[in-house]
C-alpha cells in the first residue's frame, strides 16, 4: 500500500504518462522484471525509500511503456528508509547525516515475486546464487519463496521483458573500500561465466526480450573523486600552497600523487589530522588503506571495468539484447557534464545534481537519465517508440520543498559519524525491520501480474 | 556624433522583430513589399538603396522617401516536449508591436551620376518570454533582443541607357541585450533552483562593409536586376549584471553569493558576423500594365556560427552559445498591375528557408522556414504614396532529437506576423 504522498505522485505522472499511449507494439511489458543491484531498487542517498523506489528506473521504463504502474511490484520501504536515506544537515559546516529513525518494508505481504528484483550490494554472483541474509531478506523473501535466488525468482514471473544492470558491485567494492583483490574486485573470468550463465538463463528459460546495461567506471564517481588527494585549507576550502605547490597527504604507501583517489569515507581521518603532515598541523600518520585508492588500483578497476563490459557486450550479442552504454553516460558526466535546458549536469558531489549523498547511487534526476537512456536502447534495438521519461518533475521536484531550517547545526565533521558509519556499509546491509512474511504462495512463479 | 546619432535612431527602434529568414528584415520599403520584396529587376523607388543600388543609375529625379515597416505578431508560443521540459511545458512570447522607419534620399548629379544615402534596417531580433521566471527556458533566454540600422551613402552610374549600376558604403550600427536565469543545484534538495539574473547589454557599436548592385533593362519587358551587400562584423562591448535570485536556504544563497559577483558591472566583450546577402531578379512584362517578378536571394548565414561572451576581466568564465546556421535562399515572386497612370495594385509570395539546423532551435532564437503572402497598393500623384501588408507564417519548428554539443531542449515553436508597411515618397 503506497502512502498518499505516493501516490498523488504517481497518480500524476501516471496521468502525464497516459498521453503519451502505451507503445508495446513489439514490446511486451505485460510482465516486466528488472534484475540488478542497488541502481535497479532505486537505493538513493544511503537508503532504499518508497519516494525513490517509486521512480527507479525500472519503475519508469515500465510507467513510460505501458502508461501507468499497475503490475509492476516492488519491495517498497517506508520513510525514512531502510537505512535511512542521509540529509544535507549544514554547508558550513558540512555535515550529512541519516535522517532519525528507520523505514519499515511496506509491500511484504505480495503474494509473488517482486517485478524489481533490484538487490542492493548484489554482485553477478549474488544473483545467481544468494538467496537470504540482510537485505536479501526483504526482497528475495526466503524461506517463504522456497529459497530461490534472484534469478530463479525473475524467472518464475514468466518474464515478457527483462533489464539487467548487474555488475556494478563487481567492481564498486574495491573501488568504495579502497581494496582492490580478488575478494572486492571480481576476477574477469568469473565475471565472464557468471555473466553469461546468467543471460543465457533468461534466454533459455524465458521468451523475454531483454535489455543489459553496461558497468559504467565506478573510479568516477563522486565516492572516489571528491576528496583531493591534497590538503586542503578548511576555511577556504583551497589546496595549501607550499613552495608554490600543492602537499599531497600521507597515504598508506607513502605520499600521495595526482592519480590517486581518497574516498569519502576519509572524512573522519582528516578531521583527526591523519594524513596531514606534521608541519600543517596534521599527525602525519598515513590514512588506512581503505580510503584510498591509488592510481595502480584505479587503473585496475578501470581495466577490469573493460573486461566486464566486453562479456556483457558479447552475451548481449548472443540472445540479442539492447545494451544501454551507461559506461559513456557516466563518463561525459565526469569529463564533460550534460546541459539539460541550460541547466549543468556533473558528477559533482552535492552540486553535480546527479548523485546522491553518498556519493554512490543517483538522484531522482539522475535515474530518470539512466531510464531514458534504457528507452532509447530499447527503442532502437526493437524498434518501438517507447516515449521518454519528463525530466521536469525529477529537475524542479515531486514534491513541495521540506523547510529550509534544517541548515545551521554546527560542530559536527563533515559526515556524521552515523553518516559515515552507513557509507561504510554500503555494501553490507542490516537486517530490515521485521517484516510480516508474505502470505502462502500459490502456484508459485505462475502469477502474470 | 554619428554614434550619438545611431543611439537616437536605436532608441526609436525599441524591438525589432525577426520576420525573414534567420534575423533578417526584407520589408524596407512598401512598393517592394507588396510584391513580397520581388523587386531587385525593378528598384525603381528610392528603396532601391536597399534592394539593388543598379537602380540609381536610373533617377532622374531627386527624391525623398520616408517609410514606416509595422510589425504586428500575432502568434509567438511554445509547446514542449519530453524529455525536457517535457509535454506539460508551455511557452509564451510578448508580442512584437513595432514600427521601423526607413528613410531614403536618391538625386542626379549629371545625366549619368547619381547618389543617395538610406538609413534602413535589414536586420533585427527580439524574443522575449513571457513569465520569464517560470518559463521552462529561461535557463537559456528570456529576452534576446539585437537591433540594427544601416546608413548607406550610394553612387549610381549609368553605364548605358539600359545598364545602371551601383555602388555604395554600409555603416551598420547595432546593440544587443541577452537576459536569461542562472540555474544550480541546491545541495539542501539535490533540485534545480535559479540563482540569479543575467543580464547582458552590449552598447551601440558600428561595423562597414559595401554593397553593390546592377540593373539591365534589356527591353521595355525584362529586365534583369543583381544586388550583394557585403558581411558586416560588429564588435560590441558592454557589460554584464548578475541579480541573485534568494531561494530561502542562508547557506545555499551564502555560498552561491560567494562565488558570484553579483551586482556589479561586469565588462564583456562580443561579436556578431552579419551575413553577406545576394540578390537575382528577373522582372517580365507580361503585359503593358501587367508585371511579373521573381527573385532568388541567397544569405550567407554560415558566418552566424557562434555568439562568443568574453569577460576580459575574467570576471566569469568566457562563453559561447553555438548557432552553427547554414547558408539559405529564400525565392520571391511578385505581380505588378498598374490599372491606371495612378494606380498600380502588387501581389507577392515569399518562400523563405532557416539557416538554423535542429540542433540550435532553442528559445533563444527559434527559426523557421516561412511562408509569406503580400498585398500592395501604390497611388501616384504630385507625391507617392504607396501601401503593403504582409502576413507572415512561420511553419512549426520542432526539436526532438538530442546533439552531442546542445543541451536538451524539446518542443514545437509557432510563430506568425502581421507586417504593415507605408512609404511616402516626394
Amino acid at each position: 500500500m503506497l502512502r498518499p504522498t505516493i501516490k498523488t505522485v504517481l497518480i500524476g505522472l501516471g496521468l502525464a504518462a497516459a498521453s503519451a499511449a502505451a507503445a508495446f507494439a513489439q514490446v511486451d511489458f505485460s510482465r516486466y522484471v528488472a534484475i540488478g543491484d542497488s541502481l535497479t531498487a532505486g537505493f538513493t542517498s544511503g537508503g532504499l525509500v518508497e519516494t525513490s523506489q517509486a521512480n527507479s528506473y525500472p519503475a519508469l521504463i515500465h510507467r513510460q511503456a505501458t502508461g501507468g504502474d499497475t503490475g509492476f511490484e516492488q519491495p517498497l520501504v517506508t520513510p525514512p528508509g531502510l537505512p535511512a536515506v542521509f540529509q544535507l544537515v549544514s554547508l558550513s559546516p558540512l555535515t550529512i547525516r541519516p535522517t532519525p529513525g528507520q523505514g519499515q518494508p511496506a509491500n511484504a505481504t505480495l503474494p509473488r515475486p517482486y517485478n524489481n528484483l533490484g538487490i542492493p550490494g548484489a554482485t553477478v554472483h549474488d544473483i545467481l546464487n544468494t538467496t537470504s541474509g540482510g537485505i536479501y531478506d526483504l526482497i528475495l523473501r526466503n524461506p517463504a519463496f522456497h529459497n530461490t535466488t534472484d534469478i530463479q525468482q525473475a524467472l518464475s514471473l514468466q518474464p515478457t521483458f527483462v533489464t539487467v544492470w548487474i555488475g556494478n558491485n563487481d567492481a564498486l567494492n574495491a573501488a568504495t573500500s579502497g581494496i582492490v583483490d580478488d575478494q572486492h574486485l571480481t576476477p574477469a573470468a568469473q565475471f565472464d561465466a557468471e555473466y553469461k550463465a546468467l543471460l543465457g538463463a533468461i534466454a533459455q528459460n524465458s521468451s523475454a526480450k531483454i535489455a543489459v546495461a553496461l558497468i559504467p567506471d565506478v573510479t568516477t564517481i563522486p565516492f572516489v573523486t571528491t576528496i583531493p588527494p591534497v590538503v586542503v585549507n578548511p576555511a577556504t576550502n583551497k589546496p595549501v600552497i607550499v613552495g608554490g605547490n600543492p602537499v599531497f597527504l600521507i597515504g598508506p604507501k607513502g605520499q600521495l600523487g595526482p592519480g590517486d583517489h581518497v574516498l569519502l569515507t576519509a572524512q573522519a581521518e582528516l578531521a583527526q589530522g591523519i594524513g596531514i603532515p606534521v608541519q600543517l598541523g596534521g599527525k602525519g600518520t598515513p590514512l588506512t588503506d581503505n580510503v584510498v585508492l591509488d592510481a595502480g588500483e584505479t587503473a585496475t578497476i578501470t581495466a577490469r571495468i573493460a573486461a566486464y563490459n566486453s562479456t556483457i557486450r558479447a552475451a548481449a550479442g548472443t540472445v540479442g539484447a539492447a545494451v544501454v552504454d551507461t559506461n559513456a553516460l557516466l563518463h561525459q558526466l565526469a569529463i564533460s557534464g550534460i546541459d539539460i535546458g541550460g541547466i549543468e549536469f556533473t558528477s559533482a558531489f552535492l552540486t553535480g545534481g546527479v548523485f546522491s549523498y553518498d556519493g554512490v547511487h543517483p538522484t531522482a534526476f539522475g535515474y530518470a537519465y539512466v531510464a531514458n537512456a534504457f528507452i532509447a536502447a530499447i527503442n532502437a534495438k526493437f524498434a518501438v517508440k517507447i516515449p521518454p521519461v519528463s525530466y521536469s518533475p525529477y529537475i524542479f521536484g515531486l514534491t513541495p520543498l521540506p523547510s529550509p531550517a534544517i541548515a545551521g547545526i554546527a560542530s559536527v565533521p563533515a559526515f556524521s559519524s552515523a553518516a559515515l558509519d552507513s557509507l561504510g556499509r554500503l555494501f553490507s546491509w542490516p537486517q530490515p525491520a521485521a517484516a510480516p512474511p508474505p502470505p502462502p504462495q500459490k502456484n508459485h512463479g505462475r502469477h502474470r501480474h | 556624433m554619428l554614434r550619438a546619432l545611431g543611439a537616437l535612431v536605436l532608441g526609436a527602434l525599441v524591438a525589432q522583430p525577426m520576420l525573414a529568414a534567420g534575423f533578417g528584415l526584407f520589408e524596407q520599403g512598401a512598393k517592394a513589399q507588396g510584391m513580397a520584396g520581388a523587386f531587385t529587376a525593378q528598384a525603381d523607388d528610392p528603396s532601391l538603396l536597399f534592394h539593388n543600388a543598379g537602380g540609381l543609375g536610373f533617377v532622374t529625379k531627386t527624391d525623398t522617401a520616408v517609410s514606416l515597416t509595422y510589425f504586428k505578431g500575432t502568434t509567438a508560443t511554445f509547446r514542449g516536449a519530453a524529455p525536457f521540459p517535457g509535454s506539460s511545458a508551455r511557452g509564451e512570447q510578448n508580442l512584437i508591436n513595432q514600427p521601423t522607419p526607413q528613410l531614403y534620399f536618391v538625386s542626379p548629379i549629371n545625366q549619368t551620376w547619381k547618389w543617395g544615402i538610406g538609413v534602413d534596417t535589414p536586420f533585427g531580433l527580439t524574443t522575449d518570454w513571457k513569465n520569464p521566471n517560470s518559463f521552462a527556458g529561461r535557463f537559456l533566454s528570456t529576452k534576446a533582443a539585437i537591433r540594427a540600422f544601416d546608413v548607406n551613402p550610394t553612387i549610381g552610374w549609368q553605364a548605358t541607357p539600359t545598364l545602371g549600376i551601383g555602388f555604395g558604403a554600409i555603416a551598420r550600427f547595432s546593440d544587443l541585450e541577452l537576459k536569461r536565469n542562472q540555474a544550480a543545484i541546491n545541495p539542501f534538495t539535490l533540485r534545480v533552483a535559479d540563482v540569479a539574473h543575467v543580464d547582458l547589454k552590449a552598447d551601440l557599436k558600428e561595423g562597414y562593409g559595401w554593397n553593390v548592385g546592377l540593373l539591365e533593362k534589356f527591353s521595355d519587358r525584362f529586365s534583369v536586376g543583381l544586388s550583394y551587400r557585403s558581411k558586416i562584423k560588429v564588435n560590441y562591448t558592454g557589460d554584464a549584471r548578475l541579480n541573485q535570485i534568494v531561494t530561502g536556504f542562508p547557506q545555499f544563497d551564502a555560498a552561491v553569493a560567494a562565488q558570484t559577483p553579483f551586482g556589479k558591472n561586469l565588462p564583456v566583450k562580443t561579436s556578431i558576423d552579419f551575413p553577406d546577402m545576394a540578390s537575382l531578379g528577373l522582372a517580365f512584362g507580361l503585359t503593358p500594365n501587367l508585371l511579373l517578378e521573381t527573385d532568388a536571394n541567397w544569405t550567407g548565414w554560415s558566418s552566424f556560427n557562434t555568439i562568443n561572451i568574453d569577460f576580459p576581466r575574467g570576471d566569469l568564465p568566457n562563453a559561447t552559445i553555438p548557432a552553427r546556421w547554414k547558408n539559405v535562399y529564400n525565392y520571391r515572386a511578385g505581380l505588378r498591375w498598374t490599372a491606371s497612370p495612378s494606380s498600380q495594385w502588387r501581389i507577392g509570395y515569399v518562400y523563405d528557408q532557416t539557416p538554423q539546423p535542429e540542433e540550435a532551435v532553442n528559445p533563444l532564437l527559434p527559426d523557421a522556414d516561412r511562408n509569406g503572402f503580400a498585398i500592395g497598393y501604390g497611388w501616384t500623384g504630385t507625391h507617392k504614396l504607396d501601401l503593403a501588408l504582409s502576413y507572415i507564417d512561420f511553419k512549426s519548428r520542432t526539436r526532438l532529437r538530442s546533439f552531442p554539443d546542445d543541451g536538451d531542449f524539446f518542443g514545437t515553436y509557432k510563430t506568425r506576423a502581421l507586417i504593415l508597411g507605408a512609404m511616402f515618397t516626394w
